[in-house]
């Protein structure tokens, strides 16, 4: 750690470890519902788990986003934060949000409008730590003087997540025009802003962690990021097929759609011939897992199985299946779950003491019971996935006897995500194992400067 | 390519895909009202869905296939169901489902009888959406492999030389053929509701061994109806369906049968004998 004031990430990253151990209860909890009967069918219903299990997710992520940048800028821009207290006040309202929202879910307390179901209020107070957020980022790199591509692309990143927000606080009197709007933001977060952050993200560690030369990197990076664009925008409409939009969204969708992989393989192709090319420059080797990993895994989980039902003509038969389910696991586990994890990895060593640069072997464990764990749960969503569409949708099996059918994928889905659960467990338990302590040191400092001049 | 030709790219790329976005949206919102039949968002229809976001429907179900996966999809429900099954059932689901063999059950959500109305017209306002002619096939509740499964059947075309089995059927072939693509092509489709596997009861009693329990059933005190014959009693059933009510709370309620009505107009003379003539068969 460069700068003393970094140290406010360390407690982003805990409330992300903590809400994302929150997640898991509540997704075995759905999970073990597929099986049935529901012992809890009055106390605590499927809709109550599942609501609380995607919104913790997306709560989590976005808390790892936002230690990440508090994190990334002061390092970028050599500078200390502009106002430590705002991000204090920031991570407070947030968490007071958050906490207050997941209890109104218990009491059925929400928009019921999939995804955006915080209540309105809730909504507000979003936009408000969205705002603190970026003012204060925004001051700090303006005190500084210095900003980087890569710290440009991470900024436009979050100030467009913080716009595409805004249709979701409307309310629209048509449902088929409340679901036209809803996309904007989920669809054009995951695949167009949050894209953005992710390769910020993965390009300032491919920089620090890989001998890296910056100026090849970051033109690399915007390449991506026009790829992500040309394809992710008009790639919206694999959501408007069936749902009462005009006809010419089908060709639309799966045109731009089938289009949107060639960002990820970039990504993918980007952090492995940094890596071939410059070779390891920095001693955490299991940041760098987390990173590849991360590149490798939306690549699979967002890529290849975004693909896999994109095309109008297949996505008729699995729209609305466990299928995207499948794909919904994996490929935000692989894109933002794992990036978060990255550079939660990268940052830890200098914000907690006694632990060792290069990682041990309970983060290793951590990293491979998650992968395997979550290649587990795609493959069991995968076959109930198959196996649904083709009982009942292709032969016309009623929905209630298909998923009787298809029982053993939900036993091989509740095993496999306890692995992934124990690795996720391994990770938090790590992560808290060692008291923080906020370590500024300046000779990593020099070696950059060093190495920027060569 | 250097660094200010790759951020030009990046900013030209995104530039044109927005405009076409935004252009497209525009023209989207010019054909919406049209396509959801907007001008059918009556007072009754918004409550509806108010009352579809209140009890958080969609994160069990899906409607237009968007939601979570854990119940089935809806947005076809009010052309599979009455309105008197579906009013039953939202009362309470647990007269028709046994958790025990389906292993899911519905938590009975404690609607108000204005609150059921309402859904059920938002829900019958969805199902007319323009959505591209999506589910392909009908999504069905319940019910197992029904004969209607077979892609051959109802979409091969022009190879009039096929076995009838291979081929969509025709006039000429015999009124019991034509009575069983009846049976799945009737709207709402028969088969919807009724299977003709022994045993097999879904929404609507199973309907096979139907000739011999009607025979039974004509000459029973019970009986109310005015038919002679077993197929007299069929072609009642279709066209009047609370002239004879079966036994079961999942069946009706008030003396009103919860079998849709209206295949006395929707079916022609000669449609419902081939009906009653397939129906017969099922010994
Ligand atoms: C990191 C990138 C991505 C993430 C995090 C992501 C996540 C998701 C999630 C959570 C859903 C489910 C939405 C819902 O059920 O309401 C979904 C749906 C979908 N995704 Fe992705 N996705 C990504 C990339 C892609 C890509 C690159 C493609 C295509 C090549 C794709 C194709 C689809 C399609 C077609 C659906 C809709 C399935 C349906 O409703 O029929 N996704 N995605
Ligand atoms: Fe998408």
């Amino acid at each position: 750690m460069r700068y003393k004031s970094q140290s406010v990430a360390y407690w982003y990253f805990a409330v992300a470890m903590v809400l994302f151990g929150l997640q898991l209860v509540f997704g075995l909890l759905s999970a073990s519902k597929y099986l049935g009967p529901d012992p809890l069918l009055y106390i605590l219903p499927f809709d109550v788990t599942k609501v609380i299990h995607t919104n913790l997710l997306i709560v989590w992520v976005l808390t790892g986003f936002m230690g990440a940048t508090y994190w990334m800028v002061p390092d970028e821009s050599r500078t200390e934060l502009h106002s430590v207290k705002l991000a204090y006040i920031q991570l407070v309202l947030w968490v007071l949000m958050g906490v207050s929202a997941i209890i109104g879910y218990l009491f059925r307390f929400g928009t019921g409008n999939k995804l955006l179901e915080q209540p309105l209020p809730h909504k507000i107070v979003i936009v408000i730590c969205m705002l603190i957020f970026l003012y204060n980022i925004g001051m700090t790199i303006k005190k500084a003087g210095r900003f980087t591509t890569t710290e440009g692309v991470l900024m436009i990143g979050l100030v467009t997540s913080a716009l595409l927000f805004f249709p979701a606080l409307l309310h629209y009197e048509n449902y088929t025009v409340s679901i036209f709007y809803r996309w904007w933001t989920i669809h054009l977060w995951v695949e167009g802003v949050w894209m953005m952050i992710m390769g910020a993200f993965l390009a300032y560690l491919l920089i620090r962690l890989s001998g890296a030369d910056r100026e090849v990197m970051e033109k690399w990076l915007y390449v991506i990021v026009g790829l992500v664009f040309i394809a992710g925008i008009l790639g919206t409409a694999h959501h408007y097929y069936w749902v009462g939009v005009p006809t010419y969204w089908l060709p639309i969708g799966g045109l731009f759609s089938a289009l949107e992989p060639a960002a990820l393989v970039g990504m993918a192709m980007y952090a492995y011939s940094a890596i071939r090319r410059a070779g390891m420059s920095h001693p955490n080797k299991l940041a760098l897992h987390w990173t590849i990993g991360s590149a490798l895994f939306s690549l699979f989980g967002a890529g290849l199985l975004g693909l896999a039902h994109t095309w109008p003509s297949v996505n008729k038969w699995t729209h609305g299946t466990l299928i995207t389910a499948m794909h919904g696991h994996a490929a935000f586990y692989g894109a933002y779950a794992m990036i978060v994890l990255a550079m939660i990895t990268y940052a830890l060593p200098s914000l907690t003491r006694g632990r060792p640069e290069e990682g041990n072997s309970l983060g290793y464990w951590a990293f491979w019971l998650q992968i395997a764990g979550m290649f587990g749960m795609t493959l069991s969503f995968a076959t109930a996935g198959i196996g649904q569409v083709y009982l009942e949708r292709i032969m016309g099996m009623g929905y209630l006897d298909a998923q009787l059918k298809i029982q053993v994928h939900f036993l091989m889905l509740i095993a496999t995500a306890s692995l992934f659960t124990v690795g996720v467990a391994l990770f938090i338990y790590d992560f808290f194992r060692h008291a923080p302590a906020f370590i500024v040191d300046n000779q990593e400092e020099t070696s950059a400067v060093a190495r920027a001049s060569v | 390519m250097n660094n200010r030709q790759a951020r030009n790219f990046a900013i030209g790329a995104t530039a044109v895909s927005a405009l076409v976005f935004l252009a497209l949206t525009l023209d989207s919102h010019r054909q919406f009202g049209k396509l959801t039949n907007a001008d059918q968002i009556t007072p009754q229809v918004t409550h509806g869905k108010d009352v579809w976001h209140k009890y958080n429907c969609i994160n069990c179900h899906t409607l237009l296939g968007e939601g979570a996966y854990y119940a089935p999809d809806l947005t076809k429900i009010t052309q599979h169901r009455g309105e008197a099954y579906l009013q039953a059932y939202m009362r309470d689901p647990a007269q028709f489902y046994d958790e025990k063999k389906h292993r899911r059950l519905m938590p009975k959500q404690d609607l108000s009888d204005q609150e059921i109305t309402d859904l059920i017209a938002f829900l019958d306002w969805v199902s007319k959406i323009d959505n591209q002619g999506w589910p392909p096939r009908p999504i069905l509740v319940t019910g197992s492999f029904v004969p209607g499964a077979d892609t051959i059947g109802s979409h091969a075309t022009g190879e009039e030389s096929a076995p009838s089995a291979a081929r969509p059927v025709t006039a000429e072939d015999d009124p019991r053929a034509q009575g069983e693509h009846v049976f799945r092509t009737a709207v709402p489709a028969c088969n919807a509701c009724h299977s003709t596997a022994p045993g097999a009861d879904m929404a609507g009693p199973t309907l096979a061994g139907l000739a011999t329990r009607a025979a039974e059933i004509l000459t029973s005190d019970s009986y109310t109806g005015s038919a002679k014959d077993v197929e007299g009693y069929i072609r009642e059933s279709i066209v009047n369906p609370s002239a004879h009510l079966i036994p079961g709370k999942m069946y009706s309620a008030n003396g009103t049968s919860f079998m849709p009505t209206g295949y006395d107009k929707s079916l022609t003379q000669e449609q419902l004998d081939h009906l009653a003539a397939y129906l017969a068969s099922l010994k």
